[in-house]
């Protein structure tokens, strides 16, 4: 068998040791640029974040140690569990429509159409604007004369103050976030539908159960992986809003929209306490890792893939 | 039923473009009480476009916009390329260390390292200047392991044939690797000019002269300055919203793979 035997010589070694020398240096050098950039503009502020967030510090002399004095003294701070609250509310809030009505998009979209692909385009037009641009448009849309009033009039609702009554501020934010990502989360969500076996539901269509049965017992869990990565970005996204909240209404009324990126810059920026500010990212980046690690723990359970 | 479902999704669709129709009519409202009405008047935006780039400093803002977002994009793709290409093809010493690093890095995010990032920029001396904005943005951790990925499918044998041919390491990295890794780069290119194009937290801390600002520090201005009239300061998200979108649909296709990386079970 001579065409076994010449698959079975083992791959030529250019020259040996000569090739893993000219391989390590090429490497090396490729890679250094990287080595040298994540060390000092990833690596060091990290662990100077956590050894900041045990120090006072105002950036005038040097940062003086505290010990647990900037945990002890969020416990005790009004400020940071209102920002802790509008952050959850706002993540729930958001996350979820998005995620449903994305869903219910998605899967007409996914299907064979001739529109479609004039449709996912569109679709994704929110998604590529930039968000500073949106935000303006949206405060216009929200201001007493604005789109939103006009709209809700045409069914007979009275014009609300959206961007300055507490009750409201956060959900306006909340429907233009919803709106801004919809898209993005149609888009993948179309590409994980596209990607699921059709043997599965012709199976299924012949075993006698209807579209809601499929949907339900064979779409979502198979849909499982796609749905978790969407879950995860929109969530720690979500965690780290910080545009629409400075733009549209600077964290207020009476802070009823102060995320808690906003209250952490305003706290290291405006203040100057970057001991404080650098706590409340740690406990910000604790949050988001341990939501994610629990939404891997959850949707994964139970699953042999 | 076919057609009913076409029906109603488009519907949905157009119902989301609304507030990007509210654009344009807001671009051109002639006064700050013209806020409801969807009437679009090309002239009244004639005016504004000639005010925006006649007056102020909306022209000023636009080029450092430019210069920042495509100096990270371009850096981005070079480095990233090159430390993406090496960690997938190449033995070096403390490959391992640099990819754990690197998936470490995933998980963080820059509001997360924003006060000790600043401190390192304060330390260079490079508050309110532009390498003091590119250059903590000009590599990352999504763009090495998004390149290492995908290099990691160009096969072996194409490698050791051009080194079997006596070609050097960097040659094959230029003539073989980089052409086999384009749709990654340009996926990166993408992403990054967008993600810098809307950045406004970074150069809010780093740039404190309004002679570097970018859009959106000069347009977050804008709005709060009451000599602009809503006609006038739409008319600039208008503009702003330009260079995204028609990248945007030049490179749809890298567009989509980029956000669908990931998500979908290969």
């Amino acid at each position: 068998m001579t065409l076994t035997a010449r698959l079975d010589r083992p791959a030529p070694r250019v020259s040996g040791r000569g090739q893993r020398w000219a391989e390590a240096r090429a490497g090396s050098l490729l890679a250094l640029p990287a080595a040298i950039y994540f060390l000092v503009f990833w690596v060091v502020p990290f662990a100077g974040a956590v050894y900041l967030s045990f120090t006072s510090y105002d950036l005038a002399g040097l940062p003086e140690w505290t010990g647990l004095d900037n945990y002890r003294r969020m416990l005790d701070d009004p400020g940071f569990w209102n920002s802790a609250e509008v952050t959850a509310v706002f993540t729930v809030a958001s996350v979820v429509p998005s995620i449903v009505l994305g869903l219910a998009i998605a899967v007409p979209l996914s299907k064979p159409g001739r529109l479609n692909g004039v449709l996912r385009a569109l679709v994704l037009i929110p998604a590529a604007m930039p968000l500073v641009a949106t935000s303006m448009v949206w405060s216009a849309i929200f201001a007493d004369h604005g789109l939103a009033n006009t709209l809700i009039g045409l069914v007979g609702i009275e014009p609300k103050p959206w961007l300055t009554e507490e009750g409201l501020a956060l959900w306006a934010l909340v429907i233009m976030t919803t709106w801004k990502h919809l898209g993005l989360f149609v888009i993948i969500l179309t590409a994980g539908l596209q990607g699921l076996p059709s043997e599965v539901f012709e199976a299924a269509a012949l075993d006698g159960a209807g579209p809601i049965r499929a949907f339900a017992r064979i779409t979502l869990p198979l849909l499982r992986r796609t749905l978790l990565f969407v879950l995860v970005i929109a969530v720690v996204g979500a965690m780290q809003s910080f545009v629409p909240a400075f733009l549209l209404t600077k964290g207020g009324p009476a802070g009823a929209t102060e995320v808690l990126p906003l209250y952490l810059w305003a706290t290291g920026f405006g203040f100057e306490r970057m001991g404080y500010a650098s706590a409340i990212a740690m406990v910000l980046l604790v949050a988001m890792l341990a939501l994610s690690l629990v939404q891997f723990g959850v949707l994964k359970g139970g699953d042999d893939g | 039923m076919r057609a009913l479902r076409g029906t109603l999704l488009s519907l949905v669709v157009l119902v989301m473009l609304l507030p990007v129709y509210a654009m344009f009519a807001l671009s051109s409202a002639s006064d700050a009480t013209d806020l409801g009405g969807l009437t679009f008047d090309a002239s009244q935006l004639g005016e504004h476009l000639s005010q925006l780039f006649g007056q102020g400093d909306f022209p000023l803002y636009l080029r450092n916009s430019m210069i920042l977002s495509l100096g990270v994009a371009v850096l981005e793709v070079v480095f990233s390329g090159a430390a993406g290409y090496a960690l997938a093809q190449l033995t070096f010493p403390g490959r391992r260390v640099l990819f754990t690093v690197v998936v470490g890095t995933l998980s963080l995010s820059p509001i997360v390292v924003l006060v000790p990032m600043y401190l390192v920029v304060k330390q260079l001396g490079w508050i309110d200047s532009f390498q003091g904005m590119i250059v903590p943005f000009m590599m990352s951790a999504f763009g090495v392991f998004l390149v290492r990925q995908f290099a990691l499918s160009v096969p072996r044998e194409l490698l050791l044939s051009a080194r079997v041919d006596g070609a050097g390491e960097l040659h094959i990295f230029l003539r073989v690797g980089v052409p086999l890794l384009r749709p990654a780069l340009l996926t990166l290119f993408l992403l990054q000019f967008l993600a810098q194009w809307d950045n406004l937290l970074w150069p809010l801390v780093v740039a404190n002269d309004p002679r570097l600002w970018p859009l959106p520090v000069g347009l977050s201005q804008l709005q709060t300055e009451y000599d602009f009239s809503i006609g006038l300061v739409s008319t600039a998200a208008l503009v702003t919203a330009v260079p995204p979108l028609v990248l945007m649909f030049v490179l749809q296709r890298y567009y989509v793979a980029g956000l669908t990386l990931g998500g979908v079970k290969k």
